[in-house]
C-alpha cells in the first residue's frame, strides 16, 4: 500500500512538473517536485523505502521528459545515500536534515544530469550550468521542501518507542 | 552490503537504459507513456494557465487579452516585413547575378498542440502531439502561429515529438540582420544561440556589422538546416566593445515561447541532414 501511495505521489509530481510547474520560476529555475517528493520520502520513511521509491520516481520522471530513460534514476540515486542522515540524527530536529538532504540531492541531481547529457553529446556549459541551474536549484528545492516536508511528516506514522527495560526507551 | 548491491544494480540498469534509449529501443515505451500522460498534462496546463491568468489579470482581463492579440499582430507584421525585405533583396540579387527570378515552393505545415514542457533547467524543450505517423522527422523546422521561428524537432516518436527551442543551450541558428536603412547593402551574418536562462544571443557578428535595437533578425539559410527568411526576433540590446573581434547582441524572440499552445511544423522543407543522399 505504501508503495502504491509513493507511486501515485511521484506520478502526480512528474505530471505537474511537465505541465504546470514550468511556469513557476524562482531564481530562474523551476522547483523539481519529483526530487523534493522523493528526498522528503527518504528522510521521513528511511533508507529501506527510499531504495524502492527512488527507481519508481526516476522512471516516472524520465517517461515524462525528453531525457533518456535511466537518467533520472541515476541522478536521484544519491538520495538513498543521503537518507542515512535520518539514521545519524546529527541534530534533534528532522526538519533541518530534510532540507539539507533536498539541497544536497539537488546538487547531485544536477551534476549527474549534466554528466549524462555531456556523455550523450548534448553540450552542457558546466560553469554556467553550475552557477545558474545547480546552485539556484539547491536553494529553490530546499525552499519548496519546507512546504512539502511538514505534511508528509504529519501523515507518516511516528517511529514507535520500544522499551528495553525499566526507565529506558529506544526509538526505532 | 545491501546498499552496495543496490547502488551497483541501479547504476548498471540506468546506464543500460540510457544506452537503449539512445538506440531508440525504448521509444515505444516513451510513446505509450506520453499517450497516457498527454490528456492529464493538457488539463493541468490549462488549469495552471487559468490560475495564472486569474492572478495576473484579476482586474484587467480585457487588457491582458488585448495585449496578447496585439503581440500576435506585431509578430505577424514583423514576419511580413522580414519576408518581404528578404524576398525583395533576394530577387534583386538573382536578377543582377543570374537574371533569373526564383520563387520558393509553397510550404506545407503540420499543426501540433503543445502537451508538455521539459522541466529540466538544462534544456528548453516542448512535447507536441504529432509524430512520425504525421510525417514528422528530426530536424524539421517549427514555427509559431504568427510565423516566428520556434525551434526544430529533436526527437520523434510514433505519435509525439520533442522540440528543441531556439533558446535551448544546444541551439544555433545561422541568421542575418535586416538593418534599417541598409536596403541593398551588405548584410550582417551571425549565429543566434540559446542560453540556460532561456535567453537568445546573436554572436559571431563582424565587428563592423551595422545593428541597432529593434532590427529584425531572420534565418540566413546557411548550413541548410533552416529555410531562408524565417523571422527569429529583433535586437533587444547591442554590446558595444570597440576592441572585440566580434559583436554581440541580445535578441527578443518573435514568438512568445513561454505561452505557446499551437505550433506549425514545416514538412515541405527538409533540413540538409534529411535531404542528403
Amino acid at each position: 500500500m505504501k508503495y502504491l501511495v509513493a507511486f501515485a505521489g511521484a506520478l502526480s509530481c512528474a505530471m505537474l512538473a511537465a505541465s504546470a510547474m514550468p511556469s513557476v520560476k524562482v531564481l530562474g529555475v523551476t522547483p523539481d517536485l519529483v526530487l523534493i517528493f522523493t528526498a522528503c520520502w527518504a528522510v521521513v520513511r528511511g533508507q529501506g523505502e527510499a531504495m524502492v521509491v527512488v527507481p519508481i520516481a526516476g522512471v516516472l520522471r524520465d517517461l515524462t521528459t525528453s531525457d533518456p530513460v535511466g537518467t533520472s534514476v541515476l541522478a536521484l540515486s544519491p538520495i538513498v545515500l543521503l537518507a542515512v542522515a535520518r539514521e545519524l540524527r546529527p541534530v534533534e530536529s528532522e526538519f533541518l536534515p530534510a532540507l539539507a538532504v533536498v539541497a544536497s540531492a539537488s546538487l547531485a541531481y544536477a551534476l549527474v544530469s549534466m554528466a549524462v547529457l555531456t556523455a550523450i553529446g548534448d553540450g552542457v556549459p558546466w560553469g554556467t550550468a553550475l552557477l545558474r541551474v545547480a546552485v539556484p536549484s539547491m536553494l529553490v528545492n530546499a525552499l519548496f521542501a519546507a512546504i512539502v516536508y511538514p505534511p508528509m511528516r504529519w501523515m507518516s506514522p511516528r517511529p514507535k518507542a520500544v522499551s528495553f527495560g525499566v526507565g529506558s526507551a529506544v526509538r526505532l | 552490503m545491501r546498499l552496495l548491491w543496490w547502488t551497483l544494480a541501479v547504476v548498471s540498469i540506468s546506464l543500460l537504459s540510457i544506452t537503449l534509449s539512445q538506440n531508440r529501443t525504448l521509444d515505444p515505451l516513451q510513446n505509450t507513456s506520453l499517450t497516457i500522460a498527454a490528456p492529464v498534462e493538457n488539463g493541468l496546463r490549462e488549469l495552471a494557465d487559468s490560475i495564472s491568468d486569474f492572478f495576473k489579470g484579476a482586474f484587467n482581463r480585457d487588457l491582458e487579452r488585448e495585449n496578447e492579440r496585439l503581440r500576435e499582430e506585431i509578430e505577424l507584421l514583423q514576419t511580413e516585413i522580414a519576408t518581404g525585405e528578404d524576398a525583395q533583396r533576394r530577387a534583386q540579387e538573382l536578377e543582377e547575378a543570374l537574371g533569373v527570378k526564383q520563387g520558393r515552393p509553397e510550404d506545407q505545415f503540420v499543426v501540433a498542440d503543445i502537451i508538455a514542457q521539459d522541466p529540466s533547467g538544462l534544456k528548453r524543450a516542448l512535447a507536441i502531439d504529432r509524430g512520425a505517423e504525421d510525417g514528422l522527422d528530426e530536424g524539421m523546422v517549427v514555427l509559431s502561429k504568427g510565423g516566428g521561428l520556434v525551434g526544430t524537432v529533436s526527437r520523434v516518436y510514433e505519435d509525439f515529438a520533442w522540440l528543441r527551442l531556439i533558446t535551448d543551450p544546444n541551439s544555433a541558428v545561422n541568421v542575418v540582420v535586416l538593418s534599417e536603412g541598409e536596403e541593398g547593402g551588405s548584410l550582417a551574418r551571425g549565429v543566434a544561440t540559446g542560453g540556460l536562462r532561456g535567453d537568445l544571443t546573436l554572436e559571431m557578428l563582424p565587428a563592423d556589422a551595422k545593428i541597432g535595437e529593434g532590427d529584425l533578425v531572420t534565418t540566413s539559410g546557411l548550413g541548410g538546416n533552416y529555410p531562408r527568411a524565417l523571422l527569429l526576433g529583433s535586437a533587444k540590446s547591442v554590446e558595444e566593445k570597440p576592441q572585440a573581434v566580434f559583436r554581440k547582441a541580445t535578441l527578443e524572440p518573435a514568438a512568445d515561447l513561454s505561452t505557446l499552445d499551437t505550433v506549425l511544423v514545416i514538412t515541405s522543407f527538409l533540413p540538409a541532414r534529411l535531404a542528403g543522399p
